[in-house]
């Protein structure tokens, strides 16, 4: 499991032993470096590799937290802090009876763990740079109480690190002791990131909505992933003590925290190598830049200012040779409905989607003024009407983006709960956006694999680990996606970053995502705007498959003809109310519509 | 069989290194330079020690070597700036110590730096010799080869609770210090100190040095009967708003406390010349105007600074000292023992009232805490001429 | 002790204020928070040391350098960090290209000023025993140029044009574009203001605070806590917040005294912001499908 896995999952049929080695060469080589360094005999560069390795432990967690769910969490440097007190604290007895050394490791663990919970618990509530100013002030406050609670911590004068003994004593041991922590650190958040849950993470930071759609559960996510970089970053911080020895407050500095950060972005948002030679290179740096030393930290801001503006995809993107090769220019979206049953299930029974009394305004502007729709599995159910006439508030209020003040949304029997967005997944209704909202960074197929993340059974910790209930979910996920792909005419697609598509294909890719639910009602929101007028005919011929394999499908369009062609069933509305509702040819016919709205 | 593909490896390489420096050694050690590894923080957040110290270092090789160096060899300072950063400080020991293979390392000279490189360098078994004042650094069973060329933390609080007690006669003391390593572990370990002498610590208390307003806590000092303010703390920012504050509140307790009172940092910060009356702060009788006279030795070195058109002006004289004593001390240790560490640190261990400009050492196996009680001594501060200070009212000369 | 914990609270809280009111300004024409606020006051004060004590020119001559300083480096934060991100504003950027941006200048002043505190000059010189003297003027002038700001925005809000143009960006800068408004000039005026808001902050609060690189990152975090509190865009929020704060720490430094102070502030923040995200006066998000 390597990164350029997780990014370049999308070749069905590449399992040979050259292609699976090719994502992964970069890893051997590091690896291989790693493992015969102790031959140059040099315990200086034995210093910094494990200093290099102790960093990336608390990096790797931290990846996942900064590059993948692209939460800001510039002081991350108090769970190295924490991470150093605790391992050093119990190792020296200052609480109760000294602790072995491997076992205060442990504890460090745990003690990140729940700190980085803790820490992260207001990510789920605060805007971005909140949260980054929660996590300088949190690092702060370590630091203070460190200073103050002087019978655990030392105080200012400090503690001294323990010594690992045997196998992993200092010197070379120890440095094997790093390597390996970094090294399962890697297996592991790679792991992850290759999962549903990595996708799911990279889902929140670039396509948020999109994300809740497909049913992801971002506090339970984001807690999952913060609980994880927490543990990494406290036994970065267990290791730390025992390689500075002694440790006082002052060898936790912001430039530290600043570095982890930096090392990351260097390496690129949602990668694992990438970071990881960022971090090394960080590390590496000052020590052949003795003269510049003073100035690294002006130099690490540089850095990150260049990349910011220059090369937002960091090492990661000159590393991805691949998508760089050139797409084919002339594209054809061919989709193949046929392929819809194998998908959706050859028997489904529908379920009827309905809406009663919905009443949502906008401070004073009544944006629906009861509204009752019924759609019908196996139909197209077409709504129309002028800008700002509640369309699209009334698929945002069944997807559960508004909480309507009055009335409420039911599928068969069961009333949905109002403003749950991401409770919608499970109840099999997907929608597609106005703005398609893929995630751009990743690939057509890992965008379409988001669709189906709630149809994974292995838990967080099964992927960590890569258990076989993982790789089932896997195995699966990637089968439908790729058969989602082929029904909407993208498979040759499946592997390119999905930032480099049409925006016609985009729609697609929207519309397969969708699909990985098997969705009882599927909603789209404008799907044929900016598309030719061929693609929008193939469009309508695989909407109509959608909804005869027994999807009720609600249809927002400005599209006259596609309605008109496809829909069994048309409603108009205007200023949040219904103007009309009947058949295609009963609307098409309808006075009110034709003059206030048709004829314009 | 990668264990033994490593043994020949690392055999060869050992062999190569021994090729090289055997056919080397009879042929150069004679004029090889002998490297001193040194780890000054001449940037960052606590320096002006640092650059003052570094100054004296410099100046010191420099003179050495121009007259010669040591029997014929040079001395070679590599120098690693620690930024008052430990992580740095632990990176620059391994270099120093494993790859230039320093044949002993003067610093570092922060308490910070020192604590983490202290147990490494003896890990090494590099001989060590550094100014940094926390009590903890010197431990003749767990670091052998280390040495201290100053005060202790002990004897510095010592001198200033002596004097604030002993000869200004007040009973009831206030004891601050800033929220850094070095201010938090003087507080520790003064407050009962004072106690044993039998005077009353009436307020105790760690203080944000950022905080720009210490008339709260002044205030409380003074409520809790206050006769003396003893801070203890290297920022000058914080050092001299006690003294406005202080002054502010035309409250006339004197203040005796840290080295850094006496600073040119905490005069430029100060509302008014004047209150910087009745502040008294560390310093060492071998550097300290008496009845306007420095000690020969020290009028001697300042002259010869002068002649030297060296400027000291804006530095402390006892940091230069300090300095140019380390190396003074070096030179003649190698030049009589030798540079293996063994012989330095046998020669280090019967040291005996070495004449150095800023104190007069003496090591002993059992004591590498070298530096006399008597020798720290508390200054008027607002006597600050080319450096130096007078020794304050009460001791006898 | 009231007395003290009044003055001292006030003024600091002033600043405060008045670096809540630079981060409002510049979010308003841009939706960004910018690292560069604490920045911007950390200069206040360096610049104005330098200038007045270094180079001997006179204070308010300093006074207007310094502004001009501010105004400079707003308008280099805006095109340099701010307007290449801003088309990707989702992926939040901002954060982190201003943090670089503020990082090194915060380097620069470090390494060319030094990592010391120095000290202020007295700007007004005032006898201590006349009327005017009764209050140190460390204490007032604080006050008086977040009370000159506060009027100057309001005047320039209500009654300029330029200042409606400002208003109707921070409404809805699509809209305000499709009327024909100058986006890109009014953002970099704005930063501009900004720049110069900062920079008064500084200047003014320098006798207090010091000339001292580490302010940035005090100043970042203290001017950032009045706009969470008071709600983002809000001046009248920040303003509050802002004196709010400045009492609030200067009463638990009092009473509970070193570093549980900051604790407390830390506290209080962090337990605000959980339970009403969008600050205490500030209305719920727009929205967002």
């Amino acid at each position: 499991m390597t990164d350029t896995a997780a990014r370049m999952p999308a070749r069905p049929g590449g399992t040979s032993l050259l292609g699976r080695l090719e994502g992964k060469l970069s890893w051997i080589a590091l690896g291989l470096a790693g493992l015969l360094l102790p031959l140059l005999d040099d315990s200086y560069i034995g210093l910094i590799a494990q200093r290099a390795c102790i960093y990336w432990i608390l990096s790797a967690g931290l990846n996942l937290v900064v590059g993948y769910a692209g939460q800001i969490a510039i002081g991350w440097v108090s769970m190295l802090t924490l991470g150093a007190y605790t391992t050093a604290a119990l190792t020296a007895g200052n609480v109760g009876a000294p602790w072995h050394p491997y076992l205060a490791l442990v504890a460090s663990a745990v003690i990140g763990a729940v700190f980085g919970v803790i820490v992260g618990l207001p990510a789920l509530r605060l805007r971005t740079f909140y949260f980054a100013m929660t996590t300088l002030g949190f690092a702060t406050i370590v630091t203070q109480v460190a200073l103050a609670w002087k019978s655990v911590t030392g105080g200012g004068v400090g503690t001294p690190g323990p010594v690992f003994p045997w196998p992993f004593d200092p010197g070379w041991g120890f440095y094997y002791f790093c390597f390996l922590l970094a090294a399962v650190a890697t297996w592991m958040t790679a792991n992850i990131a290759s999962s549903r849950y990595g996708r799911a993470l990279i889902a929140i930071r670039d396509a948020e909505v999109a994300a809740e759609a497909s049913g992801v559960a971002k506090p339970r996510l984001l807690m999952m992933v913060f609980l994880l970089a927490g543990a990494l970053g406290g036994v970065a911080g267990g290791l730390f003590s025992s390689l500075q020895s002694y440790i006082t407050p002052d060898a936790f500095t912001f430039e530290m925290s600043v570095l982890f950060f930096i090392g990351i972005l260097i390496g690129g948002r949602g990668s694992i190598l990438g970071p990881a030679l960022g971090t090394i290179i960080l590390t590496v740096l000052p020590e052949f830049a003795a003269p510049l030393v003073q100035w690294s930290t002006f130099l690490y801001a540089a850095l990150l200012l260049l990349i910011v503006l220059v090369i937002p995809g960091g090492i990661a993107d000159l590393l991805d040779y691949r998508n760089r090769r050139p797409l084919e220019q002339h594209r054809e979206i061919a989709p193949r409905p046929e392929l819809l049953p194998r998908l959706l299930g050859e028997r489904r029974r529908g379920e009827l989607l309905s809406l009663k009394g919905i009443e949502l305004s906008f401070g004073g502007v009544r944006a629906i003024a009861g509204l009752d729709l019924e759609i019908r599995p196996g139909e197209v159910h077409g709504l129309i009407g002028p800008n700002g006439s509640g369309k699209t508030t009334t698929l945002n209020v069944i997807s559960g983006y508004y909480a309507p003040q009055k009335g409420e949304v039911t599928l068969g029997s069961s009333v949905l709960p109002p403003g749950a967005p991401h409770l919608r997944a499970p109840h099999r209704i997907a929608r597609t956006f106005q703005t398609p909202r893929v995630i751009g960074a990743a690939s057509v197929l890992e965008n379409v694999m988001v669709g189906g993340t709630i149809d994974g059974q292995g838990s967080f910790a099964e992927s960590l680990l890569t258990l076989p209930r993982h790789r089932r979910d896997e195995a699966h996920l990637r089968e439908a996606a790729m058969l989602a792909l082929a029904t909407v005419g993208l498979e040759s697609l499946a592997a390119v970053r999905a930032d480099r598509l049409q925006h016609s294909e985009l729609r697609f890719v929207e519309i397969a995502r969708a699909l990985m639910l098997r969705p009882a009602c599927l909603m789209l929101d404008e799907p044929a705007a900016g598309l030719s007028a061929e693609e929008i005919r193939r469009l309508g011929a695989l909407i109509k498959a959608v909804s005869r394999a027994g999807t009720a499908v609600l249809l927002v369009e400005h599209h006259a003809d596609l309605i008109f062609d496809i829909c069994d069933r048309v409603t108009v509305l205007n200023l949040g109310k219904i103007l009309a509702a009947g058949t295609p040819a009963e609307i098409r016919s309808h006075r009110e519509v034709v003059s206030a709205y048709l004829g314009a | 069989m990668p264990i033994k593909r490593r043994q020949v490896l690392s055999g060869s390489a050992a062999g190569a290194v021994s090729l090289a420096t055997g056919l080397a050694a009879p042929a150069i050690a004679a004029n090889e330079p002998i490297k001193i590894g040194y780890l000054p923080a001449l940037t960052g957040p606590s320096s002006s020690t640092g650059v003052g110290m570094n100054r004296g270092t410099q100046l010191a090789v420099e003179e050495i070597n121009n007259a010669g160096g040591i029997n014929g060899r040079k001395l070679e300072l590599i120098s690693r700036d620690t930024q008052s950063d430990p992580t740095k400080a632990v990176n620059a020991v391994a270099e120093l110590t494993q790859r230039q293979k320093v044949a002993l390392i003067w610093g570092p000279v922060n308490s910070g730096e020192a604590l983490a490189a202290t147990p490494l360098i003896a890990r090494d078994k590099v001989p060590m010799l550094h100014p940094c004042w926390v009590d903890e650094l010197i431990d003749v069973k767990k670091y052998p080869m280390a040495f201290r060329i100053a005060p202790t933390n002990t004897q510095i609080g010592g001198g200033a609770n002596h004097y604030a007690v002993d000869v200004l006669k007040l009973k009831k003391v206030a004891v601050v210090s800033d929220t850094t390593g070095y201010g938090t572990a003087s507080v520790n370990t003064y407050v009962p100190m004072l106690k044993a002498k039998g005077a009353e610590v009436v307020y105790t208390n760690h203080i944000d040095a950022a905080n720009p307003d210490l008339k709260p806590e002044l205030l409380r000092m003074q409520n809790a009967g206050a006769q003396v303010i003893m801070p203890w703390s290297v920022n000058a920012g914080f050092l001299s708003r006690i003294c406005n504050t202080r002054g502010a509140m035309g409250w006339d307790v004197p203040i005796v406390g840290q080295t850094t009172l006496g600073s040119g940092q905490t005069k430029a910060l100060l509302e008014k010349p004047e209150y910087w009356n009745k502040v008294y702060s560390n310093n060492f009788r071998q550097v300290c105007y008496a009845n306007g006279k420095l000690p020969p030795r020290a009028a001697e070195y300042v002259e010869r600074l002068k002649k030297a058109k060296v400027e000291f002006g804006d530095t402390l004289l006892w940091w230069v000292a300090l300095g140019w004593d380390s190396m003074a001390l070096l030179t003649e240790t190698f030049k009589t023992a030798g540079t293996k560490p063994e012989d330095i640190v046998a020669y280090w261990n019967k040291l005996k009232n070495w004449p150095g400009i800023y104190g007069t050492i003496s090591w002993t196996p059992e004591q590498h805490n070298g530096f006399p009680d008597d020798e720290v001594v508390m200054c008027e501060v607002n006597s600050l001429k080319d450096g130096a200070f007078n020794i304050a009212p009460g001791y006898s000369s | 002790m009231l007395q003290s914990i009044v003055s001292y609270g006030l003024a600091v809280g002033a600043v405060y204020a008045l670096i809540g009111i630079t981060y409002n300004v510049m979010f308003s024409a841009s939706r960004v928070f910018s690292f560069t606020a604490g920045m911007l006051g950390m200069l206040g004060g360096v610049l104005g040391a330098i200038f007045i004590n270094k180079w001997g020119i006179n204070a308010a001559l300093a006074l207007l350098l310094v502004l001009a300083c501010g105004a400079l480096l707003g308008i280099v934060t805006e095109v340099l960090t701010v307007r290449p991100v801003l088309k990707s504003v989702e992926q939040h950027l901002y954060v982190l290209s201003t943090l670089a941006f503020a990082l090194m200048i915060q380097q620069v002043v470090a390494i060319e000023f030094g990592t010391e505190a120095y000290p202020f000059p007295v700007l007004i010189p005032i006898d201590p025993a006349s009327i005017w003297g009764a209050i140190d003027q460390k204490f007032w002038l604080p006050v008086l140029a977040c009370a000159v700001t506060i009027a100057g925005l309001e005047f320039l809000y209500r009654k300029t044009l330029i200042g409606r143009a400002f208003l109707a960006i921070a409404e809805d800068s699509y809209a305000a574009r499709a009327l024909g408004l100058p986006e890109t000039r009014l953002r970099m005026a704005s930063y501009a203001l900004a720049g110069v808001i900062g920079a008064l902050a500084g200047f003014t609060g320098a006798q207090m605070l010091l000339a001292f690189f580490g302010n940035q990152s005090i100043l970042n975090f203290y001017g950032f806590v009045p706009v969470a509190l008071g709600g983002m865009g809000s001046n009248r929020g920040a303003v509050i917040g802002g004196l709010a704060l400045g009492l609030f720490q200067q009463a638990a430094n009092f009473l509970v005294g070193g570093i549980f102070a900051a604790v407390a502030v830390f506290a209080v923040f962090i337990v605000v912001l959980l339970l009403r995200p969008e600050g205490l006066a500030g209305a719920a998000t727009a929205r967002r499908v």
